[in-house]
């Protein structure tokens, strides 16, 4: 199932278009994959899009994937998160993606699920 | 003849050989040396009367048949030689074969080797150009992909990202 919709033309060119926003230098990228791509009904969309807001490496980029709740380290796929973790994880320049995990750990704003995550998330990066 | 007489010729020709050699000489006929036996004339040509009694009777059409038989009898060797000849023949002919049969069964346990190095290669040939397809392809993806960057997000990407996200949900619902 998974390799047929790899091998989909459809999934090719969504595949496209994501990776083109995540080079676009439009801040509006972000928003756009926020809002269409790390809400697809599908997980593998979903995963894409959130590799591709932690390759940007931006803090509003980053936000997304670590302080919203249900997407990114929050999804409920397992393998979603999991593969946004050890994105994060492989990150050269550590140092937006801790200074988010922070923010999100101290903040009040946050439910206490993501700042949970966000917790375990920054011990990983600091062990890593 | 008195005794000294016949002991005169014994003596002559004991000691006068010539004259055997010279009967030898004469002697045109190949099976005149018969077992060590020295034929003064041809076989069925009478040497003297005295030998006359024994095939006296024998016409010349029956010399004529026992020539011919004694011809067959040569002809007879000269064919058992050639069948002979003939087998030895066939003999090589069938180490030729089995020869050539053998070369053939390594011949074709070599093909069968270069049909290996064929497929291989043709392996290698369907890869190479499989990877200069992908080549060609990732290089037209990657152009493709790097003027969507160039697009405005809002206004061009994002209504093709959506487009695309409902055909792909609609293939995997159909697929489903």
């Amino acid at each position: 199932m998974e390799t047929t919709i790899k091998s989909s033309k459809n999934y090719m060119k969504v595949s496209d278009i994501i990776d083109s926003l995540t080079i676009n230098p439009s801040p509006d990228a972000v928003a756009v994959l926020e809002e269409i791509g790390t809400n697809s009904s599908i997980d593998e969309i979903r995963e894409m899009t959130a590799l591709a807001l932690v390759k940007r490496n931006e803090p509003a980029s980053l936000s997304v994937v670590i302080s919203h709740r249900g997407k990114g380290i929050n999804d409920m796929s397992t393998v979603v998160a999991m593969s946004t973790i050890n994105c994060l994880l492989s990150l050269e320049d550590k140092q937006e993606a801790m200074s988010v995990l922070e923010r999100t750990i101290s903040g009040e704003e946050f439910e206490e699920e993501v700042r949970e995550n966000a917790r375990a998330v920054k011990a990983l990066m600091a062990l890593s | 003849m008195s005794t000294i007489e016949k002991v005169s010729q014994l003596s002559h020709r004991i000691f006068n050989t010539t004259l055997n050699e010279k009967n030898v000489r004469r002697s045109s006929n190949p099976f005149a040396n018969f077992q060590k036996n020295v034929l003064n004339a041809d076989v069925l040509e009478l040497s003297s009367k005295k030998d006359a009694g024994v095939v006296g009777n024998i016409s010349q059409s029956t010399k004529r048949i026992y020539s011919t038989f004694v011809g067959s009898i040569n002809d007879f060797g000269r064919r058992f030689y050639e069948g002979i000849e003939s087998i030895k023949e066939f003999g090589h002919r069938m180490k030729e074969g089995m020869v050539a049969a053998w070369n053939k069964v390594c011949e074709i346990g070599n093909t069968e080797i270069h049909l290996g190095e064929g497929i291989k290669n043709g392996y290698n040939a369907v890869k190479e150009a499989l990877a200069v397809d992908m080549g060609k392809l990732f290089k037209s993806r990657e152009k493709e992909i790097a003027r969507m960057a160039k697009l405005d997000p809002h206004t061009e990407v994002k209504p093709m990202l959506v487009d695309s996200l409902k055909a792909l949900e609609e293939e995997i619902a159909v697929a489903a």
